[in-house]
């Protein structure tokens, strides 16, 4: 926690001389009070964590873990069962929130080296840009483990899932359904985003295999339900009865797209298939209003790459890469997902 | 000097307008779907939430301040009133009630400090937008809050004789909108401060007051948006209204309000608003990729600038 408030001074004041045009009266004033309250806290931070060792009688392990977005429900949870399985073995973390800015992450894995953690958790926010952070970590000798999302640059162990098998457990099931006929739409993410392109390849490799299968429209719902809710209701009045499934590549987009079907009446005539197994589409699924979505495991991402980084610190043998398998949901087995 | 005002302010509003009748024109007959009343309805329902949104930061353009809080008062509006509409919690009036009252105060709050502290309304609402954001999220612990009562979706998805609900709250908050600004001494005052403050000022106006109503009334619409989008997509969500306050921005200034100041009207927003609308639907229509989607409203916002400024000029 200490940790933390030092960590967002520490980038609050970098970020702000950065962005000024030359050092005023003012950004002195600011530079001071700001390194002045940094050593207040390290003074403070030093005395507590000295009390921690104390206590404990030897050395905890420390872990640095910086995560894509805490405003992603998805990511949240992987986080929590990383601090869950944190506590059950022992282990002093230190979470950090790149807030989606790959830049901002390479410079908290930069602060985690300075640091001398003993391992590092990266949830990966762009394939490349973050790949700096992988290359700094392995030069200082600090292992480091990718949960969730790749980067460009090997890490020391991966632990996450297939995006492209996702979309084609999805694309799969609507295949099934329509009995490999039919008119489809597709919502894409943002468009260029690692999940999106492999979402985007994985439904388009099972489309190739059904010829009779027709992709009628494509187009992005930005991963939002509203977004997808309005495309959706452009959709149906441009394509409306000749509609067979839609495939959205992520669960608020199906949701939305749920939303616009059911207002115009056409819900009980069209398949929509989602990824991700938030909540809501597990209660629509339960519903019968989504037909099905699928299931990636946050709690097995986050505990399988907080064990790993600690099998890496305390040198026992390890997977260098951990493929945590998808689950397809739907309204037979949505209820094992619903404690 | 007046009439020259008016008439030019009125030029810039035909050439919008013009233009919309175009476009629209254009739109119909590529695609024989667009001119249909379903597919009207549909268009009209999306576009209220946006035309909500512009109508308030008009007020607030005209009299040459900004607002880039509204995604954010949007989300925290949502947030709170979702959290509210819980089935067989409280009756229906409590969420909507709550979460209006939650926009004007924060509509409130962005008045004072700009009138107070005198600091650019860009930096004020730029900070209100963050701090909103973080409220989102922290009323909600970051995650969508959804189950809501049926009687409050119908907000965002009933109707009434035919009309979706979305469509009655634009016309009806429209109407109010264009009273209050065209036939109320607080709208003449509204374009007397936006004109020229200092002669406002001068001739007795409060004008801190008048910004304190205008940044409010922003704030009580953009709380209306909330609960309108929150009941649309049956699910409170802290990220929601990410960038909404670009569109409403641009739908004003497309409708000819002048970010210096001192003009603009309601109609002319509204078809601003509409024309946002239409092409998003009519490219969707059309299946063109949303990457030119977002060439083509960029490359219409300036034209309207440049068509307002030539017409300033005349």
């Amino acid at each position: 926690m200490c940790t933390k408030v030092l960590y967002e001074l520490y980038i609050h004041y970098f970020e702000f001389t950065l962005f000024q045009p030359k050092l005023t009266y003012n950004t002195m004033k600011r530079t001071l009070i700001g390194s002045a309250l940094c050593a207040l806290l390290l003074v403070g931070c030093g005395q507590g964590s000295s009390e921690n060792k104390e206590a404990n009688g030897s050395k905890k392990i420390t872990i640095g873990v910086t995560m894509l977005s805490m405003q992603n429900e998805f990511i949240v949870k992987v986080s929590d069962e990383i601090e869950k399985k944190a506590q059950e073995m022992g282990v002093e973390l230190i979470v950090v929130d790149a807030e989606r800015s790959a830049l901002k992450q390479v410079e908290q894995v930069e602060s985690f080296i300075a640091q001398k953690v003993d391992a590092i958790i990266m949830n990966p926010c762009e394939v490349e840009a973050s790949s700096p952070a992988v290359t700094k970590a392995l030069a200082a000798k600090i292992p480091i483990v990718n949960v969730n999302s790749e980067t460009s640059a090997a890490p020391t162990a991966f632990v996450g899932s297939d995006d492209v098998e996702s979309a084609r457990i999805a694309m799969k099931y609507i295949a099934e359904k329509l009995g490999g006929k039919g008119n489809i739409l597709m919502m894409h993410g943002y468009m260029g985003q690692a999940a999106q392109i492999k979402r985007e390849q994985g439904a388009r490799e099972i489309l190739k295999q059904f010829p009779n299968l027709k992709l009628l429209a494509h187009q992005t719902g930005e991963w939002d339900r509203a977004k997808a809710m309005s495309l959706m209701e452009n959709w149906i009045q441009s394509y409306g009865p000749n509609i067979n499934a839609v495939f959205a590549q992520n669960d608020e987009m199906g949701m939305g797209a749920v939303n616009a079907l059911t207002a115009a009446g056409l819900k009980d005539k069209v398949v929509v298939v989602s990824i991700d197994a938030i909540p809501d589409a597990l209660q629509a699924v339960k519903k019968g209003t989504l037909n099905a979505t699928v299931f990636q495991n946050a709690q097995q991402q986050g505990a399988n790459a907080l064990e790993t980084a600690v099998k890496i610190v305390k040198g026992e043998k390890f997977e260098k890469q951990t493929l945590i398998p998808f689950q397809l949901v739907t309204k037979e087995n949505v209820e094992t997902l619903l404690k | 000097m007046n009439t020259l005002l008016t008439r030019s302010k009125n030029l810039g509003q035909y050439g919008i307008f013009g233009a919309f009748l175009v476009i629209c024109l254009g739109l119909a007959v590529v695609n024989p779907q667009f001119m249909t009343v379903s597919n009207w309805t549909i268009i009209i329902t999306q576009v209220s939430i946006n035309a909500l949104l512009a109508f308030g930061v008009t007020f607030v353009i005209i009299t040459g301040g900004i607002d880039l809080s509204l995604g954010s008062i949007v989300a925290v509006t949502g947030v709170v009133a979702a959290s509210l509409a819980h089935p067989d919690t409280y009756p229906v009036v409590v969420p909507i009630g709550v979460g209006f009252l939650s926009g004007v105060a924060m509509g409130a709050l962005n008045g004072l400090v700009i009138t107070k502290s005198k600091v650019p309304p860009f930096i004020v609402t730029l900070g209100m937008m963050t701090i909103g954001r973080g409220l989102a999220l922290i009323l909600s612990k970051g995650r969508p809050i959804s189950n809501l009562s049926d009687s409050f979706n119908f907000i965002g998805g009933g109707s009434v004789v035919g009309i979706p609900f979305p469509i009655l709250i634009l016309v009806v908050f429209f109407v109010i909108c264009t009273l209050l600004l065209k036939k109320t001494v607080l709208g003449r005052y509204i374009y007397a401060v936006g004109g020229n403050e200092q002669a406002a000022m001068a001739s007795g106006i409060r004008v801190n007051k008048v910004k304190m109503a205008v940044y409010t009334l922003c704030g009580g619409l953009a709380g209306l948006a909330g609960i309108l989008l929150t009941a649309r997509i049956t699910t409170g969500q802290p990220n929601a209204g990410a960038g909404f306050e670009l569109d409403a921005i641009a739908a004003a200034i497309i409708g000819g309000t002048s970010t210096s100041g001192g003009t603009g009207t309601m109609m002319g927003t509204l078809i601003g608003a509409l024309l946002i609308g239409v092409i998003s639907n009519g490219l969707d229509l059309l299946n063109v990729t949303s990457y030119y989607q977002q060439v083509v409203m960029g490359a219409i916002i300036i034209g309207a600038v440049v068509l307002d400024s030539w017409n300033q000029k005349k």
